[in-house]
């Protein structure tokens, strides 16, 4: 068994709105000189610390346990899920 | 998400020729169930709408009734009931973002928010515990970042919405009189598109709204932003001050294709619009996707060149983007364009009025033995049937609800979420009382004597803050009405509450019709639920402590009706029985009877008996009061029964009158006089809730230990499972 990190990202789906990131580009960001940015989008991030034998076995448990457990909403948001070796 | 086939080749007869694309688009939109109310338009003309103190002005989406000295009072109704099921927490937010921009719509500031909650079995399902919490954050936080108090509403549980949630959301606003918006548009005016940008999100939900639930694969969900609505409000308020809106109009389910129609349609005018104008969030969006997108924070604004001038400096002052989108044009076509192209060009009346159906109706098999009781093993001991209904979710409090809502912004609430109604003050003297309710066990029984049963219910629980009623919502939420069954229900139901609605005289001032709610195992049981606003010219009943040796009186009979109640159903399990029945000239008369002692101020407090009968609703006294109470059972008027019914049966048009023992003998003087049934059953002293019947004890609890359980169950359930 080898230990990983599995980094999981939650993002609303492309096409759907974002308040929190369009208010941080309208209203932080591009009050300053940042012209050059054009998108933030907001995201939330979990990082599971897990071991199993290998890195796909690792992320598909991570996969099934955010499933199960409603960690996000299959009809709002997107996962990425990133594994790295501990 | 498309027409039948017999509808397109109407709308194909109607103009004279094939539709296009976009065309199609808009009719199914507005078509759809959601928009047109084709099922069930015909029948709900017959719900008394006049009244005394209704306002009536053309294309409002909410309820107006003058409440005196040049003030009105607003409000609407509205349900999320599909976007909620899979969406608990933006479904539940952006429903009540709309019910709020419909009592804007009028002119009016939105002073408080109800929501009436209905979920599957949270003991045993997961599902409906996660969309139990998300549906009440998702009000929680929308609510409370708009500053609007969300003040009432009721929750239940009941096995037929498995893996579905029933959201309503109503609102209540408040202003001049003179404010009000009257529609109306010229030639030449403008149409501005103001609020949030459009985008895909909410894509056809009035048509998924009017289809059967049946997988997950939908992407009808939309993100609320509290913020931008908030900016909506004061923008559209400020602008209402300085009378730069002719007319205005909510987008909701059908996006910018009912907007654009309906408001054409109910000014008598043409509108031309461009799609172009319309400002996006995404740069290559469809223009069918734009014209039916159902973006949330959004309204539709007719004003004049002049106006829109300084409505762009208010837009610009709040930082909201509004854009011109079309102007109105004579005639009654509604001309959609993009740029030179026409995408769209339909005679408004068409699309904003989809043929009317008349289903066909049959009394469900079912109702055929459903009166019928099953024998039961006899109780062995009442106080443990008695800790186990208060346990229940049904009865169990529900502080952890209205804990997350401020109820206090605006500093408007006067009675407090956790009675009977709530009670608002208003800036002419007065204040308002407002309570929703449904019953769907009783419903499921009885569909009509269930609808009146619970339009009784909310009028008495105004009555109890010591408000006359004058003004009725009804939110009538059904299964596919196709089947014959189910509209049967669904017209049983309408006709009680229009006959209770006739006979008290209590118009309807708005309302909404919720169809095709289907689970995964079935049709719900009919879920009418009813608002009711009540006005009380000087003093509320604020209710006041209880304490040693003031005096329990019950108005109204206890009698054999124990079909839906509580016990029956949570202790068990068994559905059936007779449902309780309101006598209409017994509620008139206890009714008028009630507030006029309230109006004498000799009383405490008033609770109506409603779910879990007089055993609860005494108990409830005691509970919330940390006191004490001996309940005497053969006292209690109405007809012979075993302890079970009396404790137990939800037999309407019952009141529990509490009142310091000096006051006991003018308010029975009062209650004789009026020839209402009433009697003494007990008094509140020591630390045990305690009935008996005879000499015989039958329920024994302590204050303490039963508030524990009341109290907290319903939390700990959510919190811990």
């Amino acid at each position: 068994m080898t230990t990983f990190n599995v980094h999981v990202t939650i993002e609303n789906k492309p096409g759907i709105s974002d308040p929190e990131g369009d208010t941080i580009l309208n209203d932080l960001v591009l009050k300053g000189t940042h012209k050059t940015v054009s998108k933030i989008k907001t995201a939330k991030m979990l990082k599971f610390t897990i071991k199993e034998k290998d890195k796909k076995i690792a992320q598909s448990k991570v996969q099934e346990i955010c499933a199960e457990l409603r960690i996000y909403n299959p009809m709002v948001s997107i996962v990425t899920i990133d594994v790295f070796d501990a | 998400m498309s027409l039948e086939s017999q509808e397109l080749s109407e709308l194909k007869l109607k103009i004279g020729r094939d539709p296009t694309s976009t065309e199609l688009q808009i009719v199914a939109a507005e078509w759809s169930e959601h928009c047109s109310y084709k099922s069930s338009k015909k029948h709900l003309k017959m719900l008394p709408m006049k009244g005394p103190l209704v306002i009536h002005e053309k294309g409002y989406d909410s309820g107006v009734l003058d409440v005196g000295n040049d003030y009105v009072v607003t409000a609407h109704i509205e349900s999320h009931n599909h976007p909620s099921a899979v969406e608990p927490y933006g479904g539940a937010a952006t429903g009540v973002g709309g019910v709020i921009r419909d009592i804007l719509s009028a002119g009016t500031r939105p002073i408080a928010i109800f929501n009436g909650l209905r979920f599957g079995n949270i003991e045993k399902d997961q599902q409906a515990r996660w969309l139990f919490k998300n549906a009440v954050t998702g009000i929680a936080d929308y609510g409370n970042c708009l500053g609007i108090p969300t003040i009432g509403g009721e929750v239940e549980f009941d096995d037929c919405y498995q893996n579905y949630a029933l959201v309503d959301v109503a609102a209540v606003g408040f202003g001049k009189k003179e404010n009000l918006i009257k529609n109306h548009a010229k030639i030449g005016d403008l149409v501005v598109l103001l609020g949030g940008s459009t985008g895909r999100d909410g894509m056809g939900g009035s048509q998924f709204a009017s289809d059967s639930l049946e997988s997950e694969d939908r992407s009808a969900v939309q993100i609320p932003d509290p913020f931008i609505e908030k900016l909506i409000i004061e923008a559209i308020l400020e602008a209402r001050n300085h009378n730069l809106i002719n007319a205005i109009k909510d987008l909701g389910g059908g996006g910018l294709s009912c907007a654009v129609s309906e408001t054409a349609d109910a000014l008598g005018v043409g509108i031309e619009m461009d799609v172009n104008m319309v400002h996006t969030r995404e740069s290559n969006m469809h223009s069918d996707e734009i014209m039916i997108s159902e973006s949330q924070e959004r309204m539709l604004i007719v004003t004049n060149k002049t106006k829109s001038k300084k409505l762009r400096e208010i837009c610009k002052k709040f930082r909201i983007t509004c854009s011109v989108i079309g102007h109105i044009k004579s005639g009654n076509q509604m001309h959609v364009k993009k740029g030179k192209k026409t995408l769209a060009n339909l005679p408004t009346n068409v699309v904003a009025n989809a043929t009317l159906l008349d289903l066909p109706s049959k009394k469900p098999a079912y109702l055929k033995t459903i009166e019928k009781e099953k024998k039961f093993k006899p109780i062995s001991d009442y106080s443990k049937t008695m800790m186990a209904l208060l346990a229940a979710p049904n009865i169990a409090s529900k502080i952890w609800v209205y804990g997350q809502y401020d109820h206090e912004v605006g500093i408007r609430t006067v009675v407090k979420p956790g009675h009977d109604a709530s009670v608002l003050r208003l800036d002419n003297g007065k204040f308002l009382s407002v309570k929703i309710d449904g019953n769907p066990k009783q419903c499921y029984i009885n569909p009509r004597e269930g609808a009146i049963g619970c339009f009784e219910e909310a009028c008495r629980n105004v009555v109890c803050t010591g408000a006359k009623p004058i003004g009725m919502l009804d939110h009538l939420q059904f299964g596919n009405p196709k089947d014959p069954e189910i509209f049967w229900t669904f017209l049983e139901s309408l006709k009680g509450l229009t006959d209770f609605a006739n006979d008290t005289k209590i118009p309807c001032v708005g309302g909404k019709v919720s169809l095709y709610n289907e689970t995964p195992t079935g049709p719900i049981k009919p879920t009418p639920l009813i608002g009711v606003l009540g006005l009380i010219d000087k003093n509320p009943l604020i209710p006041q402590k209880i304490t040693e040796g003031d005096c329990l009186v019950i108005v109204g009979d206890t009698k054999d009706e124990m079909g839906g109640s509580e016990y029956f159903e949570y202790i068990h399990n068994f559905i059936g029985g007779k449902c309780p029945v309101v006598n209409f000239t017994e509620s008139k008369k206890n009714m008028k009877t009630v507030l006029k002692v309230i109006q004498n101020q000799l009383l405490k407090s008033v609770h109506d008996c409603s779910k879990g009968g007089l055993a609860v609703a005494v108990s409830e006294l005691c509970m919330t009061n940390q006191i004490g109470c001996n309940i005497f059972l053969d006292k209690v008027p109405g007809e012979k029964l075993d302890v079970v019914r009396i404790l137990f049966s939800e037999s309407h048009s019952r009141y529990l009158l509490v009142m310091e023992k000096k006051n006991l003998k003018k308010v029975e003087d009062m209650l004789r006089k009026d020839k209402v049934s009433f009697k003494l059953i007990g008094q509140f002293n020591g630390e045990k809730i305690q009935f008996t019947k005879g000499t015989k004890s039958i329920i024994s609890l302590r204050v303490d230990k039963a508030h524990k359980t009341w109290f907290n169950s319903l939390k700990d359930l959510v919190l811990h499972g």
